[in-house]
C-alpha cells in the first residue's frame, strides 16, 4: 500500500501548486471585471476573504483536506461574485463548471459537493430575490427566470458536477489499480529472482554437502576394507579382537557422517511427492541392515504392511526416519532375551500412515523420554551414536507435518508410533 | 598354480585411490575372481586401452569395476567417451560402478546408463564379486536370449 499512499501525497502536492495560479487568476479577473460596473470594493474583499479562507485552513490543518472542501466552496463564490460583477452576465455561470473541471485534479469525488450545493444555494436564493423584484442583485440578465429555467439550470449544473466527481474517481480507482498491479508484478519479479537465487545457493550447498561428506568417506571405506583384509587372513584372537574394534569405530563415524547429511538435507529440501511403496522399502531396509546387529545373534525383523490405498509422502525422508529407528532397535537389543526382534507395522488410508517400530530390547527410562529427540542427546553412557539419530528422526518427521510418540520400559521394549500424513488427496 | 581355475579371465579396475585398487584386486586374488587384472589409476588410460584392443577380443575385460569421482575424467564422463565405441565391446563387458558417494543424482545417473549393471558401495567386498558373478551370468544369459 506505501506506493498508493506515495502516489496521493504528490497529486496532492502537484494539485496544491497549481491552485495557487488559478486563485492569483481568479483573484486578478475579477480586478479586471471591477472595470466594467466600477465593483472594486467586491472584487477586493470578496476576492480577499475567499483566498483568506482557503490559505487560512491550509494553514491550519495542512495535512488534512479541509481546505480542499474551503477552495471548492471558494469557486462557487467566485463565480458569485463574477455574476454580481458583470452585473447578472449569463456567461458569468460558466465560472462554477471551471471550477468544477478544476477540482478533478484532486481525484476526489466528494470535492464537488461544496461547489454544487453552494451553486444550488446561489442559484435558488438570488433568482427567487431578482423574481421578486429586489434590486441591485443582478443575478441574471434575463427576463424569463421562472421555476422551469431553474430546474433545467440546477439540473445541468447538477449533471456537469456529477460527470467531474465520476471522473474525478475513476481517475483516482484506475491509477490506484495501476500503481497495485505495477507494485505487484515488481514484487514477484523480486520474488521470482531471489527463489532462483535460492536454488541456486541450494544445488550449490547439495554439491559441497555430497562432495565433502563422499570425501570423508572415501578414506573411512579404504581403512574398513583394509581391516577385513586384516581380519580375515590373520590367526591371532587379539587382532581380530582389535579389527573388530577398530570395524566399531569406522561404523560409528560412517553413521554420523550419513546423519549430518540427511540433517542438513531435511532441514534445507523442499518436500519431494512421490509414491512410497512401504513394502519395498522396508525390504531394502531390512537387507541393509542384516548385517548390522551382533556377530553372535541376528535380531529378527518382522514386517507387517497393511497398504491398500496408495500413499504419498516424501520417500527418501520417510526412508531416513524408518531406517534410524530399525537400526537404533537392533543396536540396542537386550542381551537377555533370546528372541531379539523388530516389529514394525505400517497401515495406510486416505488421510495418514500408522507405523509402530516395536522392539524387545534393552528400553529407555521414563524420565528420559521427554529428552531423547534433543540434539546430541545420549541415553546411556554406552550408547554407541552420535545423539543425533532420534534428533534427525524428530526433524524430519516435523517436516513432514507426522506425529511421533514413543512408549518404553526398560528390560521390556520400546515402541516408536508415527502419524505421517498422506498427501494423496491433497494435491 | 597351473591347475587354479578362476572366474574371469580378465577383470578391469579403474580408480584413481591406489589403496582402494589393492583391496578389489586382492580380494580378486584371494577369490580366484580372475586370472589377470588390469589396474588403470585414470579413466582417459583405460579408454586408450580399450580403443587400442577394441578388435582383440582376448585383452578385453570381462568386467569393469569403475570408480565414479576421480580427476581429470570422473566415471559418467568415461561412460560417455566408451559409448563412442564399438556395441561389440560394450556387449562383451560387464560395468559395476563402485563408490562411497551418497549423492542420489549418482546413483541415478549410473541406474539410468543401460551399460552399468549395478552401483556398489566402498569398499569393495567377497559378497561383492558373488553378486558381480551373479549379474555377469544372468547378463550373459538374456544376451544369448535375445541373439
Amino acid at each position: 500500500m506505501l506506493p498508493i499512499n506515495d502516489y496521493s501525497q504528490q497529486v496532492k502536492l502537484k494539485s496544491d501548486r497549481m491552485m495557487n495560479h488559478f486563485l492569483a487568476g481568479f483573484f486578478i479577473t475579477g480586478l479586471i471585471f471591477a472595470g466594467f460596473y466600477d465593483t472594486w470594493i467586491i472584487a477586493l474583499c470578496v476576492g480577499s476573504i475567499s483566498l483568506f479562507a482557503y490559505y487560512l485552513t491550509k494553514y491550519i490543518w495542512p495535512e488534512s483536506n479541509a481546505y480542499q472542501y474551503v477552495l471548492s466552496g471558494v469557486f462557487a463564490v467566485f463565480m458569485a461574485q463574477y455574476i454580481f460583477q458583470m452585473h447578472g452576465l449569463f456567461e458569468m455561470h460558466f465560472v462554477a463548471f471551471i471550477g468544477s473541471a478544476i477540482l478533478i485534479t484532486y481525484q476526489n469525488w466528494k470535492l464537488q459537493i461544496p461547489i454544487a450545493v453552494a451553486v444550488v444555494i446561489h442559484h435558488a436564493l438570488f433568482g427567487y430575490l431578482q423574481f421578486m423584484g429586489m434590486s441591485s442583485i443582478y443575478f441574471t440578465q434575463l427576463e424569463y427566470m421562472d421555476l422551469s429555467t431553474f430546474i433545467i439550470h440546477v439540473s445541468f449544473a447538477s449533471f456537469i458536477f456529477f460527470l467531474c466527481g465520476l471522473w474525478s474517481y475513476n481517475i483516482k480507482k484506475y491509477t490506484e489499480q495501476f500503481i497495485k498491479q505495477s507494485y505487484e508484478i515488481g514484487r514477484l519479479q523480486i520474488a521470482d529472482k531471489q527463489r532462483e537465487e535460492l536454488c541456486k545457493a541450494n544445488m550449490e550447498l547439495d554439491k559441497f554437502v555430497y562432495g565433502v561428506s563422499h570425501d570423508l568417506r572415501a578414506p573411512l571405506k579404504s581403512i574398513s576394507g583394509i581391516v577385513t583384509i586384516t581380519e580375515e587372513e590373520t590367526t591371532d584372537p587379539a587382532i581380530k579382537e582389535y579389527m573388530e574394534m577398530i570395524k566399531g569405530s569406522i561404523t560409528r563415524l560412517d553413521d554420523f557422517i550419513v546423519d549430518i547429511l540427511n540433517y542438513s538435507r531435511n532441514a534445507r529440501a523442499e518436500i519431494r511427492e512421490s509414491d512410497v511403496d512401504f513394502e519395498g522399502m522396508l525390504k531394502d531396509i531390512k537387507e541393509n541392515l542384516k548385517y548390522m546387529g551382533d556377530d553372535h545373534r541376528m535380531v529378527n525383523i518382522y514386517l507387517n504392511i497393511n497398504s491398500k490405498k496408495p500413499f504419498r509422502s516424501d520417500k527418501s525422508r520417510i526412508s531416513v526416519v524408518l531406517n534410524n529407528l530399525i537400526s537404533n532397535a537392533i543396536r540396542y537389543q537386550n542381551p537377555s532375551v533370546t528372541d531379539a526382534y523388530v516389529e514394525v507395522n505400517v497401515i495406510t488410508d486416505e488421510t495418514e500412515a500408522v507405523i509402530t517400530i516395536k522392539d524387545n530390547g534393552i528400553g529407555i527410562n521414563k524420565e528420559q523420554h521427554a529428552k531423547i529427540f534433543e540434539m546430541f542427546y545420549r541415553v546411556t553412557e554406552n550408547s554407541v551414536g552420535s545423539g543425533l539419530g532420534l534428533y534427525l528422526v524428530k526433524e524430519t518427521i516435523d517436516k513432514l507435518n507426522g506425529l511421533i510418540q514413543i512408549d518404553s520400559e526398560p528390560g521390556v521394549g520400546t515402541s516408536f508410533k508415527l502419524n505421517i500424513p498422506n498427501l494423496f488427496h491433497q494435491i | 598354480m597351473e591347475t587354479e581355475t578362476f572366474i574371469f579371465k580378465k577383470v578391469m579396475i579403474i580408480d584413481d585411490t591406489k589403496i582402494d585398487r589393492y583391496i578389489a584386486s586382492h580380494t580378486m586374488k584371494k577369490t580366484n575372481f580372475a586370472r589377470e587384472i588390469i589396474e588403470f589409476d585414470l579413466a582417459k588410460k583405460a579408454i586408450v586401452y580399450l580403443e587400442e584392443n577394441q578388435h582383440l577380443p582376448e585383452a578385453l575385460p570381462e568386467i569393469i569395476i569403475l570408480d565414479v569421482r576421480m580427476p581429470e575424467m570422473d566415471g559418467f564422463q568415461f561412460l560417455e567417451r566408451l559409448s563412442l565405441l564399438p556395441q561389440s565391446l560394450k556387449q562383451s563387458c560387464c560395468i559395476v560402478m563402485l563408490s562411497s558417494s551418497l549423492d542420489p543424482a549418482d546413483h541415478d545417473r549410473a541406474e539410468r546408463n543401460p551399460v552399468v549393471k549395478k552401483f556398489m558401495n566402498k569398499p569393495l567386498s567377497k559378497a561383492n564379486l558373488e553378486e558381480i558373478k551373479k549379474l555377469y551370468s544372468d547378463f550373459h544369459q538374456t544376451e544369448k536370449v535375445s541373439v
